[in-house]
C-alpha cells in the first residue's frame, strides 16, 4: 500500500539530513538571479563615473526611445500562390499516410502537412496496433529540416550535378566489371521488396554483385537462430497481451529489442481484468525501461544471464543439470510460474548469441507458447554479423571493387571500415548528411528524408506499407533507388517501379490509389514449413546441442560491460535531432549525454561518485575504460539504483561527430567497444581526475516533498480482495474538526460545470511504460524550444509534460524473511540502501488544468485564468512574468522563458534557422522571453475538432479530442486517454474507476486530469 | 509599397488633443446642422432604400429640402402613415408613386437627427448627369437610348468572346456595320450555321479565320436589339465620353478634403489664453487652474495616443497593383468568397492565387469602365498586364507561355493580427454566418482597401458579448441546447456566455 512506501527520485533524498534536498523542496528556482555578476563588484560599481542622476536619465531616455521604437508597425506582405495546388487550402492541414523506415525504426505513419510543409507524425491507425511511433518517430520530422544535410551530390569533396555524378560513377564502376573484383551494396534493413529486388536486378548489369545487410545495433543471434530453426531469416513476432507470465532475460522489448513495437501489447496484459494481469519478470544487468515495468527484477550480470536461461531451459525440459547462480530462488519460482500457466507463458531473451536465441526459442517450443507467433514473422531487422565480418576482411584483402553504402553510416558504428575503405577503389554513400562514412567516401549522394521519398516496406508477413512523399524534396537529392535505376541505365522512375511491382505482386487488381490513401496493403501469404530431409527443420534441430554450446561459452568477469541504446539517440541516426538530444531519458532523466552506468556498490569500490549541487545539478566522476585492447577516455559515470553490481552499461549512439551541428556533439562514441556485435563485454576502468557536469532533471521541478502522496500503487493481491478503501482510499481532510471528503472542503463558489464540453485527462500508470513518446509529441506539436544543456542543467528545461521517476523499496522485516536474507548481510544492506535494488514507477506530469487552480489567483495580471472547458488558460502576451504562479503551483508544471529561444546565437537549435523553423506549428505561437508557459491541453486542436464539428453541423465524434490531445494521441499503450467527460462515455467510465486517484488531492486544486494507480502483480506461485 | 498611408502620428496627436479642447464646446458645435453626424444617421437608416443619387426602392433623397418643407420632411420621416392618414396629397402622391409600399417609421430619431439627414443630403454636392454625351449623340442623330441597350445586350450576350477593339476568341466588333450589312449580321448572329450552310462565303470564311469554332447562335435576340448591338458597336465612345466625364466630375468631388481649421482656431485661442494668463494678467487661482487644466488636457492627450499604438484602423497601404474592390465586388457584383474561397473552410480569408484572376482575366484584358484624370484606361489596363506578367499570359496569343518563370504578387496584409491572437474566418464566416461587412466595412464601395475596424481586443469582445449564437439550425449544439434550456430554462446565449470571451480561446 502506498502509504508504506518511501518514494524518491534521486538518491540524495534518502539523506534526511541533505540541506540540499530541503533547498531544492522549498525553491521553485534553484537558481538564483545572478544578480552578484552585476551587482557583486562593489569596486567597479564604486569606481563608475555614472552618477545615480545620469543612470536615471539614461533609464529615462531608454524607455522614451523605446516605446517610440515600437510605434511604426512594420509592413507585412502576403504573397499568395501563382497556382494554387488544388489540394492546398493555406490554413488547412492535409494528412498522408507513409511509413518511416529507416533501418532501425520502422512505423507506419500520418504526417500532417501545413501549406505544404509536414509539420507532424502521428500513428496511422489503419496499419493496427504493430511498430508504435515512438519517441524517435515523432522527432523524425525535424530531421527533415536538419540544417546539415547534403543538399547536392558529391564527387571528390566538390558539389557536382546528378548527370556529372552518375556518368563518373558508371564509368568507374564500367572499369571494375574487367577486374573481377566484387561490387558490394552495404545497406541496413530496408524491409523493402522493392529495393531488395532493384539490387538483385542490378545483378543483371554487373555480375559480381553483392547485397550485405547491415544493422549496426545487431541482432544478428535472434535471426540466426529463427533461420536455423524455421527455415526463414526473420523475426518472430511476440503478442505480450496473450501472456500469463513473461520472463525476459535482458530483453529490452519496451524499448528497442527486435525492433520494438511490444508495448501495446504488452499494457494490454497489465491492467487487472477479473483479477487477473500479466506477471512480468526480469533478469537483466542495465536497468532497462523493461525492467523499469517489471513486476519482479532480477539484478543478474551479464555472464550470469546465458546461466540463468540454462537453468529455466533445463528445468522446463529435463534435460542438463542446473548451475548454481544468485538468483536460484528466483529461478525456480519463475519456472513454477511458467510451469502453471504453460501457453500462456513466453521466455524472450536479449543475449546477442545464436545459441542463446536457440535454447529460448526451445523453451517456448517445450511451453508451446501462444505468445510467440512464428508464422506472422517480421522483417524489421536481416543483418547478419559473419556476412558484414567478411566484408570488411575481404575489403581489407583489397577483392572488393566498390562499396556503395545507404541507409548505414559503418565509419561511425563498424570499427575497422574506415581503415577498410581505403583499399576499395570507388567508394560511394548514399547519405543525408555529410557524416563520417560521407566525409571518407569519393561519391557521395545526396539522398532525401523518407518524407521526401518514395518507396515500400514489408514490415510484417503479408502487411506491406507505402512511403509516400510529403514535401517536394527540399535539396538537390535524388533516392537511391532512382540513382540505381539510372546506373542500370532504365528509364523509369523509382515511384513507377514501386507501382509496377505493387499491381503486380501486391494489390493484384485492388486500387492503387486506396493503397496510397491507407498507407498499408495486406495481403495473405500462406506460410510454409520448411523441410529438409523429409522433415521440418523445427524438429530436426538440436536444442540440446546449442545448450551446451552455450553452457560452454559462459565466461564470466569481475566487471562486465553492457552496451544498450537508449530511447532518446537509438543507434545514433538521429544525432542531430536537437529534440532527441534533450529529451530526458527515461530511467536516468539525464539529457545530452551518454555514460557509464554503475551500482553504487563498484562505484563506492572505486571511490567514484555522483554529486548533487546546490542548483540541483548533478555531477559525477570520470573513468577510462578498456575493452578488448580498446581505450575509451573520459567516461563519465552515473551511479544508477538497479545496476547489477559487477555490472556496467554505456549507450551506442552518442559521440556522432560529422555531419551534425556543433552543439549536438556530445557523448562518447561506444561503437569500437562492440567487438564482435556483441553488447556484453569484459571491461577494465580506472578513476580519473576531473568532474562531469551532467545535466540531469531528476531533481528538477521536486514537488514540495509531497513525494510519497503523489504516487499511488498497490498489488493484485490488494486489489482484488481487499476493498478500494484500503488500497485507493479517498482524501479526507479535517473540516472543523471533522474528517470531511476533500469534495466537500472548498473555499470557492460552485461553478455549474456539467453542461458542455469540459475536458479530462486519463493517465494509467498500470499501463504507462515510461517510453516518453508523449514529451517529444508534446513538444513537435507546441513550438516548445530547445534549451541546451546548460539551461537544463540549472534546471530551466521547457518540457511541458515530464515523466518523473520514482524509485521506490518496501523492503521489511516479513519481505526479508520471505525473500530469506532476514537476518543476513543482505537484508541490512537492503534496508540501508534501498536505492540499491528499487522499484520503479512512472508519472506523466503535466498542467494538470485544476478546477481550483493556485495559479490563478496569484497571478497579478490576470494571465493565466480557467476556462469553461475546464483548462487552466495561458495568455502569454498577458503575462508579465511574476513567475508567482510557478511557486504557487503544487505540480511544478509551469516553464518560464528565461531567454529568447529562437533567432537567438546562444541557442543554436532548429528555431535558430529557416530550415529549422519551418517544423514550428502556425497555430501555436512561439513564446518570446519572459513568459511563462505550460500544457495547455492542445487547445489549438481540440478547438479545430469543435469548428470542424460546428462546421459540418454535427456532435463531436467520441474519440476525436483525444486523437487531438498529442500526448494521448501519441500514446500507443493507451495509457493516457484524452475527452470530454460531459458527453464522452470512455473517459467518464475512467474517472469513475475505482483505481482513480487524483494528485495531492488533498490540497483541494480538483485537477481535470487523473491517474489510475499501479498494480504490481507480486503473487508469486 | 515604401510610401505606407497611415495616419500620421502628429494628426493622431492632434486629433486628440482637439477632442479634448473640444468638450468644453461640444454644446455649442451640436445644435448646428452637422452634415457629417447626417451621413452616419443617414447610412444607418435610409440608405437601405434611398440613395442620394438616384431612385432605388424609394426616391432620390439629393437636394430633397428644396422639394419639400422641412417641416414636411420631419412629419414624413417620423410618421409617414400619419402624414398620410392626415390626408397630405404630397405624401399620398409618393406613396402611391412606390406602388403602395410604406416607409419604415422613424420616431426615434431626433428634430436634430433629422435636421442633420437633411444637411447632409444638402451638402452632398450634386453629382450632375452629364449630358455631353447626349448633345453629342443628338448632333449626331444618334439614338443614345438604343447605344446604352446595345451595350447591355453585348455586356449580356457577346462579351465572353468578343471585344469592340481587339481580337479574343471572336474577332474585334468595332464598327462591324462598315464591313457586313446589317441583315448579314442579323441572319448570322440569330443561326450562323444556318448562314454557313447556305454557302455564304463571308460566313464560311470568318468559320474558318476562327479555326472552325462556332459561334453560338442566339435565335432570341429581337430584330431592334440586334440593332441596338450593331448601333452600340459603331457608337461605343460617346458612351465612353459620357462615363468619362462622369468620372472625372466624381474624382473632383472625392477630392475636396475636409480641413480642421477649426482644431487650429481653437489651439490658438488656448495657447493665446495660456500666453495671457501667465505673462501678462490673471490672478495666481487662475494660474493654478490653467496649470491643472494643461496638465490633465496633457495626459489625456499623451493617454489617447499611447492607446491607439498598434491600432491602424484606417490602413490603406498602397499595393503592388491597384486593384480595386468597387470594381470588382461593388460595379460587377463578384462574391467576396468567389477570391476569398478560403474564408469558408480555413482560418484565413485568403488571397486568391493568380489563377483565379485569370479565371475572368483571360478574357477580360482591359479596362472599359469609368476613368479619372490619373487613373485613365491605359493605367488600369497596365494594371490588368501585371496579372499576366505574374503569371505569364500572352494576351495576343491567348495563351500561357511555356517555361515563363512566374513571379508571385506581394501584396501588402492591411489586416494584421499579432502572433499570439488566433482568429479563424471559417468559424465566423461559416459558422455564424457574418458578413466579411461586418468586420472589413464596406468593402465593395472601396477603391483600395483600408483596415475598416480597430481590430482591438475590446472590439472583439463587444461583439462577442453582444452576439447570440445561431444553435437551432446546427446540430453541433443540439445537446448543449436541451440541456441548457432544460436545466437554466436559457434558449438563447450570446458568444460570451459560451466562452467566447476567456483568454486561452484566442490566445494560444
Amino acid at each position: 500500500m502506498a502509504s508504506n512506501k518511501k518514494y524518491w527520485k534521486s538518491v540524495e533524498e534518502l539523506n534526511e539530513n541533505s540541506s540540499i534536498v530541503e533547498k531544492l523542496r522549498q525553491n521553485e528556482f534553484a537558481e538564483d538571479l545572478p544578480t552578484d555578476q552585476f551587482l557583486g563588484d562593489k569596486e567597479t560599481l564604486e569606481s563608475s563615473s555614472t552618477t545615480r542622476r545620469d543612470f536615471l536619465k539614461y533609464v529615462g531616455f531608454t524607455t522614451a526611445a523605446a516605446s517610440l521604437a515600437a510605434c511604426e508597425g512594420p509592413v507585412i506582405k502576403s504573397i499568395p500562390y501563382v497556382i494554387k495546388p488544388n489540394e492546398v487550402t493555406p490554413g488547412v492541414a492535409d494528412y498522408y499516410a507513409t511509413t518511416m523506415a529507416d533501418g532501425y525504426d520502422f512505423a507506419n505513419i500520418l504526417v500532417k502537412v501545413r501549406e505544404g510543409r509536414p509539420i507532424k507524425v502521428d500513428a496511422n491507425k489503419l496499419a493496427g496496433p504493430s511498430c508504435a511511433t515512438n519517441a524517435r518517430v515523432q522527432a523524425s520530422v525535424l530531421s527533415l529540416y536538419d540544417n546539415n544535410r547534403l543538399q547536392n551530390p558529391r564527387v571528390k569533396g566538390k558539389p557536382v550535378n546528378w548527370t556529372t555524378f552518375e556518368k563518373g560513377l558508371t564509368s568507374k564502376l564500367n572499369e571494375l566489371k574487367t577486374s573481377g573484383k566484387t561490387i558490394v551494396f552495404l545497406t541496413g534493413t530496408t524491409a523493402s521488396p522493392t529495393t531488395n529486388k532493384l539490387i538483385q536486378d542490378y545483378k543483371a548489369t554487373y555480375e559480381n554483385v553483392q547485397h550485405i545487410t547491415y544493422d549496426a545495433v545487431s541482432e544478428s543471434g535472434a535471426l540466426d537462430a529463427f533461420q536455423a530453426m524455421y527455415g526463414e531469416r526473420a523475426l518472430p513476432d511476440y503478442d505480450f497481451s496473450k501472456a500469463d507470465v513473461i520472463v525476459s532475460i535482458g530483453a529490452d522489448f519496451l524499448s528497442d529489442w527486435q525492433g520494438g513495437g511490444f508495448e501495446a501489447s504488452y499494457t494490454k496484459g497489465r491492467v487487472p481484468k477479473n483479477g487477473k494481469m500479466s506477471r512480468h519478470i526480469q533478469f537483466e544487468s542495465n536497468m532497462s525501461l523493461t525492467g523499469a515495468n517489471a513486476d519482479k527484477r532480477y539484478m543478474v550480470k551479464p555472464s550470469e544471464q546465458a546461466q540463468v536461461l540454462l537453468n529455466i531451459y533445463n528445468a522446463i525440459t529435463g534435460n542438463g543439470t542446473a548451475k548454481k547462480t544468485s538468483v536460484d530462488a528466483g529461478i525456480q519460482k519463475v519456472v513454477k510460474q511458467l510451469k502453471a500457466v504453460g501457453s500462456n507463458a513466453v521466455v524472450v531473451t536479449g543475449l546477442q548469441d545464436k545459441n542463446a536465441q536457440l535454447v529460448a526459442l526451445a523453451i517456448n517450443k517445450a511451453l508451446q507458447s501462444n505468445v510467440i507467433d512464428t508464422a506472422s514473422t517480421r522483417y524489421i531487422r536481416s543483418g547478419s554479423d559473419a556476412n558484414v565480418s567478411q566484408l570488411v576482411a575481404n575489403m581489407k584483402a583489397g577483392k572488393v571493387g566498390a562499396v556503395l553504402t545507404f541507409g548505414v553510416n559503418p565509419a561511425y558504428t563498424l570499427s575497422g571500415f574506415a581503415e577498410a575503405m581505403k583499399k576499395v577503389k570507388v567508394s560511394v554513400t548514399f547519405a543525408m548528411s555529410d557524416d563520417e562514412t560521407a566525409s571518407i567516401s569519393e561519391f557521395v549522394a545526396a539522398v532525401p528524408h523518407y518524407l521526401e521519398s518514395w518507396g515500400d516496406v514489408n514490415i510484417k508477413k503479408g502487411h506491406f506499407a507505402l512511403v509516400q512523399p510529403t514535401i517536394k524534396p527540399l535539396f538537390n537529392t535524388r533516392q537511391f533507388q532512382d540513382t540505381l535505376l539510372n546506373l542500370m541505365g532504365e528509364s523509369q522512375s523509382y515511384y513507377d517501379y514501386v507501382k509496377a511491382y505493387w499491381n503486380s505482386t501486391v494489390l493484384k487488381g485492388k486500387s492503387w490509389n486506396q493503397a496510397l490513401h491507407d498507407g498499408v496493403a495486406t495481403k495473405s501469404v500462406t506460410a510454409s514449413v520448411p523441410v529438409i530431409d523429409g522433415d521440418t527443420v523445427e524438429n530436426k534441430i538440436n536444442a540440446v546441442s546449442a545448450a551446451s554450446a552455450l553452457a560452454a561459452s559462459i565466461k564470466g568477469s569481475d566487471l562486465e560491460l553492457s552496451l544498450y541504446t537508449k530511447t532518446g539517440l537509438g543507434d545514433g541516426q538521429m544525432a542531430n535531432n536537437p529534440w532527441l538530444q534533450e529529451l530526458p531519458d527515461p530511467i536516468t532523466r539525464t539529457t545530452w549525454d551518454n555514460y557509464l552506468v554503475i551500482s553504487r556498490i563498484d562505484a563506492e569500490a572505486k571511490g567514484l561518485v555522483n554529486t548533487i549541487q546546490s542548483n540541483g545539478a548533478i555531477n559525477g566522476s570520470k573513468v577510462n575504460i578498456t575493452v578488448g585492447g580498446v581505450s575509451l577516455e573520459n567516461v563519465p559515470v552515473y551511479i544508477q539504483p538497479g545496476q547489477a553490481p559487477g555490472s556496467v552499461g554505456l549507450a551506442l549512439g552518442y559521440g556522432r561527430a560529422k555531419g551534425v551541428n556543433k552543439n549536438m556533439i556530445v557523448g562518447l562514441n561506444a561503437y569500437p567497444l562492440y567487438h564482435n556485435f556483441n553488447p556484453h563485454q569484459a571491461i577494465s576502468i580506472e578513476k580519473i581526475e576531473g568532474i562531469h557536469e551532467f545535466a540531469c532533471v531528476q531533481s528538477h521541478h521536486t514537488i514540495m516533498g509531497r513525494e510519497n502522496e503523489i504516487i499511488r500503487e498497490t498489488t493484485l493481491e490488494e486489489f482484488v480482495t481487499k476493498p478500494k478503501k484500503e488500497w485507493n482510499a479517498d482524501v479526507v481532510v479535517s473540516l472543523d474538526h471533522q474528517e470531511t471528503p476533500i469534495e466537500n472542503v472548498t473555499l470557492w463558489e460552485k461553478f455549474d460545470d456539467s453542461i458542455g464540453t469540459k475536458f479530462n485527462l486519463s493517465i494509467d500508470l498500470a499501463t504507462c511504460t515510461g517510453c516518453a513518446a508523449c514529451v517529444i509529441a508534446c513538444h513537435v506539436e507546441n513550438n516548445v524550444p530547445v534549451v541546451g544543456k546548460h539551461e537544463i542543467r540549472v534546471g530551466r528545461d521547457m518540457h511541458w509534460l515530464r515523466i518523473d521517476r520514482y524509485y521506490t523499496s518496501d523492503m521489511t522485516v516479513e519481505k526479508g524473511k520471505e525473500e530469506g536474507i532476514y537476518g543476513s548481510g543482505d537484508f541490512f544492506e537492503a534496508q540501508s540502501h534501498p536505492s540499491d535494488d528499487p522499484e520503479v514507477a512512472f508519472h506523466p506530469v503535466m498542467c494538470q488544468h485544476c478546477n481550483h487552480a493556485p495559479c490563478e489567483t496569484v497571478c497579478p495580471v490576470a494571465a493565466t485564468s480557467h476556462g469553461r472547458q475546464g483548462q487552466n488558460h495561458m495568455a502569454y502576451n498577458r503575462c508579465i512574468g511574476t513567475r508567482y504562479c510557478a511557486n504557487n503551483c503544487p505540480y511544478k508544471v509551469r516553464r518560464f522563458n528565461w531567454f529568447k529561444y529562437f533567432d537567438n546565437n546562444e541557442f543554436d537549435f532548429n528555431m535558430n534557422n529557416d530550415l529549422g523553423r519551418m517544423v514550428l506549428n502556425p497555430d501555436v505561437v512561439v513564446r518570446s522571453r519572459g513568459v511563462m508557459e505550460k500544457c495547455s491541453f492542445c487547445i489549438q486542436s481540440t478547438q479545430e475538432v469543435i469548428l470542424n464539428a460546428k462546421k459540418e453541423g454535427r456532435p463531436v465524434k467520441e474519440g476525436e479530442f483525444n486523437d487531438a490531445c498529442a500526448c494521448a494521441a501519441a500514446c500507443s499503450s493507451g495509457s493516457m486517454v484524452f475527452g470530454d467527460i460531459n458527453n464522452e462515455e470512455k473517459i467518464k467510465e475512467l474517472s469513475d474507476d475505482e483505481r482513480t486517484f487524483r494528485l495531492l488531492e488533498f490540497v483541494g486544486t480538483k485537477p481535470n486530469v487523473f491517474y489510475q494507480l499501479k498494480v504490481r502483480n507480486t503473487n508469486e506461485a | 509599397m515604401k510610401s505606407v498611408n497611415q495616419d500620421s502620428k502628429p494628426l493622431r496627436l492632434f486629433l486628440s488633443s482637439l477632442t479634448f479642447v473640444l468638450f468644453f464646446t461640444m454644446q455649442l458645435f451640436a445644435q448646428s446642422d452637422d452634415a457629417e453626424n447626417g451621413k452616419k444617421i443617414f447610412n444607418a437608416n435610409c440608405a437601405a432604400c434611398h440613395k442620394l443619387d438616384k431612385k432605388s426602392i424609394g426616391p432620390a433623397l439629393e437636394g430633397v429640402s428644396e422639394k419639400r418643407t422641412r417641416e414636411w420632411l420631419h412629419a414624413w420621416i417620423k410618421d409617414n402613415n400619419a402624414l398620410r392618414e392626415s390626408g397630405d396629397a404630397d405624401a399620398i402622391a409618393i406613396f402611391e408613386e412606390y406602388n403602395s409600399m410604406p416607409m419604415i417609421a422613424y420616431p426615434n430619431l431626433s428634430e436634430q437627427d433629422i435636421d442633420d439627414i437633411i444637411a447632409y443630403t444638402d451638402n452632398k454636392p450634386v453629382e450632375k448627369k452629364a449630358d455631353v454625351g447626349t448633345v453629342t449623340a443628338a448632333s449626331l442623330g444618334i439614338d443614345s437610348l438604343q447605344v446604352v441597350t446595345g451595350k447591355k445586350i453585348f455586356n449580356a450576350n457577346c462579351a465572353a468572346c468578343h471585344k469592340l477593339d481587339t481580337k479574343l476568341i471572336g474577332p474585334a466588333l468595332a464598327n462591324i456595320s462598315d464591313k457586313r450589312s446589317a441583315d448579314w449580321l442579323n441572319s448570322w448572329i440569330k443561326d450562323n450555321k444556318a448562314l454557313r450552310d447556305s454557302g455564304d462565303k463571308d460566313a464560311i470564311a470568318v468559320f474558318d479565320e476562327y479555326k472552325g469554332s462556332p459561334m453560338t447562335a442566339f435565335p432570341q435576340l429581337k430584330d431592334t436589339d440586334i440593332e441596338a448591338l450593331i448601333a452600340y458597336t459603331s457608337h461605343a465612345s460617346i458612351l465612353d465620353a459620357k462615363t468619362k466625364d462622369a468620372g472625372a466630375e466624381a474624382s473632383n468631388v472625392a477630392e475636396v478634403a475636409p480641413i480642421p481649421w477649426a482644431t487650429y482656431l481653437v489651439l490658438l485661442v488656448v495657447a493665446l489664453f495660456a500666453i495671457w494668463v501667465y505673462f501678462i494678467g490673471g490672478n495666481q487661482f487662475l494660474k493654478f487652474l490653467t496649470t491643472i487644466a494643461i496638465l490633465i488636457g496633457t495626459g489625456y492627450i499623451l493617454y489617447a495616443w499611447l492607446m491607439g499604438i498598434g491600432v491602424d484602423q484606417g490602413y490603406k497601404p498602397i499595393q503592388p497593383i491597384a486593384f480595386s474592390h468597387k470594381i470588382h465586388a461593388g460595379d460587377n457584383k463578384i462574391d467576396c468568397q468567389y477570391c476569398h474561397s478560403n474564408a469558408k473552410h480555413s482560418k484565413l480569408s485568403g488571397i486568391p492565387s493568380v489563377n483565379v484572376c485569370m479565371n475572368c482575366h483571360k478574357s477580360i484584358a482591359e479596362y472599359n469602365g469609368p476613368v479619372t484624370e490619373e487613373k485613365d484606361k491605359a493605367f488600369y489596363d497596365g494594371e490588368i498586364q501585371k496579372i499576366y506578367d505574374a503569371i505569364g499570359w500572352d494576351k495576343e496569343k491567348l495563351a500561357y507561355i511555356e517555361g515563363y518563370e512566374q513571379k508571385p504578387i506581394e501584396w501588402i496584409r492591411i489586416h494584421n493580427l499579432p502572433d499570439f491572437a488566433y482568429y479563424n474566418h471559417s468559424q465566423h464566416v461559416t459558422v455564424a454566418g457574418l458578413e466579411c461587412q461586418t468586420c472589413h466595412g464596406p468593402v465593395e464601395e472601396m477603391h483600395e482597401v483600408e483596415q475598416f475596424a480597430p481590430l482591438t481586443m475590446g472590439w472583439c469582445l463587444d461583439c462577442h458579448k453582444k452576439t447570440e449564437i445561431k444553435m437551432e439550425s446546427n446540430e453541433y449544439y443540439a445537446k448543449i441546447h436541451e440541456q441548457l434550456s432544460k436545466k437554466y430554462g436559457v434558449e438563447k446565449v450570446t458568444v460570451a456566455q459560451m466562452g467566447g470571451r476567456e483568454c486561452g480561446k484566442c490566445h494560444y
